[in-house]
């Protein structure tokens, strides 16, 4: 017993001295990705996208001429596992900063970043990162997801044409923090542009069947409703919708309205808009031509959508964030930090709005673009632009 | 009255698959007394499968028998090669490889076609049929027709074919069948094969119900464990009954219950139930009484 | 070889560690053991500590499904009621020797109460009715906002010794490796009592032993609650340990992962909770280190990481139950006893 225990645990020490050598004139960026888990149908183009960003910066000269090393992982959308990698990445690793991906995950993990001093850049848009004297490690690139539901309802306003009443709304979203994270906004906000929100139906994680929340919304009679959840379940819920004969009218957040639905959904996704913050791909913005070149360099099969562009957006951003950071000599989780904050209608080519972050601030834009699904195609229909109100800061 | 008359009938539709893949559940338990965890993955399997034989442009028909072939094989090799070594060990290993086995049959399906959904041709409209007040898509009437079609023919198969006699016979006395002729080792291989077509072609009604197919299928093969054991873990009658009280149970209260407790009380119902039901008639509403001997 | 093994006293035949020899060993072991927190890396720790809690899990479900024939998928709802203890507790400032035996006994008063359908129900229908309890429980979890956080987690403020934070997995190796030797001690001597050989009695056959005079129900659900008491305790330190927990920190899979670490290590065996807890732990960073080694050449693999996990357990499992079904003690013990005898071993 106390043998095989013993070479065990002599297995792990051995392992654990092992030097981790730093190789010299490498710069060292975690990348936490649901590749496998609940949210992978919109993870893994947005982890390809931050991969084929790190490849074509390190072809174009790096950072300064160092390279980035992307030390990437696939946490499948559950917490204990993005912990872990988090400990590894910063513990062992000794990464910079760190391409995130999750709102349970990144909220939970807000406070240890603080601790740690590593800038989280997320691919969650929770408004409760906004704040920069609650999580002034947390950045993200696109208006909140609070923001962008704001800018929605203000879409409803806008498309409701009945003056002898308001428009009623409903609120579909997933079971966890993602799910939750912009609704107390967007009833505050419903109050506030005379929109009647006449229901909230939940749905778990993962769902097949989404027909008794869509029967009890039926009952409110709601003339829209907003989802928030990924494509995978936005699609089940248009789908289950069309069965119903419902004519409600769909909005979804930006991680379940892509080029993809109308795919999955097919005839069910007719008409729904969506907030769109980052661009489909191959939209004419100046921008695209970088993304453009490497995909057909790289992997010219493929198809690509607005979430791939999205994993771009983020590289572009934090990889000037490491140029200013190491031109100012303070290549470390605080200098990356300040020179994030430096940023001013930084522009990125029109992929996506230009992102502005200040020590007060951690808001990217505001500006939120709306979508509508046409034929099967995309087309931008509306674009509404929220003020600034220090009052929505972190909620 | 339409709201609960529309959940009563959305919940006997989906309860319809529930019997169905209960019934691939009994149908090993009844035969060789092992409850196979891994029911959900010959789900999964046989949608997948069917995914990708239809997407390389065979035609429907062909696509069907191929996967049900494959299915087929798939039951006779595992119990082959897994279950029979297991034979005379204790109930906690039994139970502890199918576990395993349905870990590695999702794994293999991950690894194969990644965790993306992956659209399944259309088969059906999406527009409704109205049935007096009620809509009700044209897949799900389709869907329980076939499994009505299904579950008349396996009643029948055991109540007057040969080997769906001799199934019966090896359920009820293995050392008895053996005594009278009957080869229980091909009972237990055909009752694997059996089990596994009936749960493909769950997969592949419930895949074309939703119109993608993706690894979440396989939780179906602990949603349908309440509904085999209301009905009784060898009773094929009670299969089919389980499998629509318990898809009812669920969308009574998902439609009733949700709004109240704020969600999840659709997926934890039967789990309730079947707790209840444990308690106070453990072997099902129609299940055989075990008595048990020193 | 081993050999002058002479004990005079009963006292002495039933020592755990029964020769010299052997409590030299220990010793040796327990200081290595405690200088690892002192010199491994901050990665490598966290999987110590995930070990060590791991075996505590274990050998709670060893407890009851090893030795007590109980069998029950509910261990993850245990945890998570010992993990919420902790959080519920810490919150609100009991300091953390008070709170670990409480979240303790919270989990053993929930078992005890999962416990009662084990008089009417054995073998299959107690696992169903175990895999229920899972479900309610994690409903409840998922609910219970006020006091669990909901689907948002709560954060488990780090346990303090005299003001000193012990808020990395270095300081804390130093609270979970002392738990973990003090309930192994106290599971391997439940079993030369009475109660553990009720226990054992009642797997064998508990018809017989409820004829024999051992009150079988009543020390079924003492099964339950002494199960339940090592299980919250494991989750109380999970908790202190990952320092923000949800509802997804306790899926079924933990379940069934810890039921796959006592049939691997062996049922019944307290031996095998530990060799089953450290193989399955280390097993995915096994894997981990080989894909990452091998990625260079596929990349592909960092994608297939989740499925091979997966995979390997499945496999794993069914081939530890078809080749060696008493388990990795069973193995050890045969090895050990070759070398016992060696040369004259035959």
């Amino acid at each position: 017993m106390h043998s095989i225990r013993t070479a065990l645990l002599v297995l792990c020490a051995a392992a654990a001295a092992r030097a981790q050598a730093p190789a010299g004139g490498e710069i060292k960026v975690g990348g936490i990705f649901d590749l496998t888990g609940i949210t992978s149908d919109v993870g893994k183009p947005f982890a390809q996208g931050v991969r084929d960003g790190v490849s074509w910066t390190n072809d174009n000269g790096g950072i300064n001429g160092k390279k980035i090393r992307l030390v990437d992982v696939d946490y499948g959308y559950k917490i204990p596992e993005a912990v872990a990698a988090y400990k590894r990445m910063v513990g062992d690793d000794k990464v910079v900063m760190i391409n995130g991906w999750g709102t349970g995950d990144t909220e939970g993990l807000k406070a240890q970043v603080n601790q740690d001093k590593i800038p989280y850049l997320s691919a969650s848009f929770s408004g409760h990162l906004t704040d920069p004297s609650k999580t002034p490690y947390n950045f993200f690139v696109a208006p909140s997801y609070s923001d962008q539901l704001r800018a929605w309802l203000h879409w409803v306003k806008d498309d409701w044409k009945d003056k002898s009443r308001n428009p009623k709304v409903a609120f579909f979203y997933g079971d966890n923090a993602y799910g939750k994270a912009p609704i107390e906004a967007g009833r505050r906000y419903c109050k506030e542009i005379g929109v009647d929100l006449v229901d909230e139906q939940i749905v778990p994680g993962a769902f097949q069947d989404a027909t008794t929340q869509l029967l009890n919304m039926k009952q409110k009679g709601a003339d829209y409703a907003y989802i928030n959840v990924t494509t995978t379940g936005v699609s089940t819920i248009l789908r289950d919708a069309k069965k119903l004969g419902l004519a409600t009218k769909f909005g979804s957040n930006p991680y379940g309205f892509s080029e993809a639905l109308p795919q999955v959904a097919k005839e069910a996704a007719e008409g729904v808009t969506g907030v769109m913050p980052h661009v489909p791909f191959g939209e004419k913005v100046p921008g695209m031509k970088r993304l453009m070149e490497f995909h057909q360099k790289n992997h010219p099969q493929d198809t690509h959508d607005a979430l791939y562009v999205r994993g771009w957006t983020y590289v572009l951003v934090w990889t000037e964030a490491l140029k200013r950071a190491d031109k100012a000599k303070a290549l470390t989780g605080e200098g990356v930090k300040a020179a994030l904050e430096t940023f001013k209608d930084f522009d990125l080519g029109g992929l996506t709005e230009p992102v502005t972050y200040t020590p007060t601030d951690h808001r990217p834009s505001t500006k939120t673009p709306i979508y509508q699904v046409k034929g099967g195609k995309l087309a931008k229909v509306a674009e509404y632009e929220m003020p600034r109100k220090s009052e929505w800061l972190g909620l | 009255m339409e709201f609960f008359l529309q959940v009563l009938l959305n919940g006997l539709v989906v309860g319809s698959i529930y019997s169905l893949v209960a019934l691939g559940f009994v149908i090993i338990f009844k035969s060789s007394g092992i409850l196979n965890f891994a029911q959900g993955e010959f789900l999964l399997l046989g949608a997948y499968v069917f995914l990708a034989i239809s997407s390389a442009h065979a035609p429907i028909g062909a696509a069907l028998l191929l996967t049900f072939a494959f299915s087929a094989i798939l039951g006779l090799v595992l119990e082959r090669l897994v279950l029979r070594p297991l034979i005379g060990e204790p109930i906690i290993s039994v139970i502890m490889v199918t576990l395993g086995l349905s870990s590695v049959l999702r794994a293999i399906v991950q690894g194969i076609w990644g965790t993306d959904t992956r659209p399944l041709p259309s088969v059906f409209s999406l527009d409704p049929i109205q049935l007096g007040p009620l809509p009700i898509a044209r897949g799900y009437l389709y869907s329980a027709g076939c499994v009505a079609v299904l579950l008349v023919v396996l009643t029948l198969f055991f109540k007057y074919a040969r080997p769906g006699i001799a199934m019966r016979a090896t359920a009820d006395s293995q050392q008895v069948a053996l005594s009278m002729g009957i080869s229980v080792r091909r009972i237990f291989a055909l009752s694997w094969s059996i089990a596994a077509v009936v749960s493909a072609i769950g997969g592949i009604l419930l895949a074309t119900m939703r119109g993608g197919v993706d690894g979440s299928l396989a939780i179906l093969g602990f949603k349908v464990l309440p509904a085999v054991i209301v009905g009784g873990l060898d009773s094929i009658g009670g299969a089919i009954l389980g499998g629509l009280l318990i898809g009812v149970l669920e969308n009574l209260s998902g439609g009733y219950l949700d709004p109240v407790f704020g969600g999840g009380v659709k997926e934890v119902a039967p789990f309730v139930a079947l707790v209840l039901i444990l308690m106070v008639r453990p072997y099902g509403l129609f299940g055989k009484v075990r008595i048990e001997r020193v | 070889m081993r050999s002058g093994e002479f004990h005079t006293s009963y006292r002495a035949d039933m020592a755990i560690f029964d020769t010299a020899r052997a409590r030299r060993v220990l010793a040796v072991f327990l200081v290595v053991l405690f200088a690892v927190p002192l010199v491994g890396s901050s990665y490598w720790l966290d999987v110590l500590n995930r070990a060590a809690i791991a075996v505590i899990a274990a050998t709670g479900l060893n407890i009851l499904t090893g030795f007590t024939g109980q069998i029950s998928l509910g261990n993850a709802a245990f945890l998570a009621i010992g993990a919420y203890s902790t959080a519920y507790l810490a919150t609100h400032g009991v300091p953390f020797f008070a709170v670990i035996p409480a979240s303790g006994i919270l989990a053993a008063l929930a078992g005890m109460v999962f416990g009662v359908p084990s008089l009417r129900l054995k073998g299959l229908y107690l696992a169903m009715a175990t895999l229920a309890a899972h479900f309610i429980v994690e409903f409840a979890v998922t609910h219970w906002d006020s006091v669990t956080g909901g689907v948002n987690g709560t954060s488990v403020p780090p346990p303090s010794v005299f003001g000193l934070a012990l808020a990395n997995d270095r300081a804390l190796a130093f609270l979970i490796l002392p738990a973990c030797i003090l309930t192994l001690w106290f599971a391997k001597n439940l079993f030369r009592t009475r109660v553990g050989k009720a226990f054992v009695a009642i797997r064998d056959q508990d018809i017989s032993a409820e004829v024999m005079g051992v009150q079988v129900f009543r020390f079924k659900v003492l099964a339950f609650g002494v199960s339940s008491f090592y299980v919250g305790v494991a989750g109380s330190l999970l908790a202190y340990h990952a320092r923000i927990i949800s509802p997804e920190n306790f899926p079924l899979s933990l379940a069934i992962d810890q039921l796959g670490m006592i049939i691997i290590g062996g049922l019944g065996s307290v031996l095998g909770s530990i060799l089953g807890a450290i193989f399955l732990t280390l097993l995915p960073e096994v894997l981990r280190l080989l894909t990452s080694a091998l990625s260079g050449q596929f990349p592909a693999l960092v994608q297939l990481f989740a499925p091979l996990k997966l995979g390997v357990f499945g496999i794993t499992i069914v081939l530890f139950l078809i080749f060696e079904p008493d388990g990795l003690a069973a193995r050890f013990r045969r090895i050990r006893n070759y070398f016992r005898l060696y040369p004259f071993s035959y």
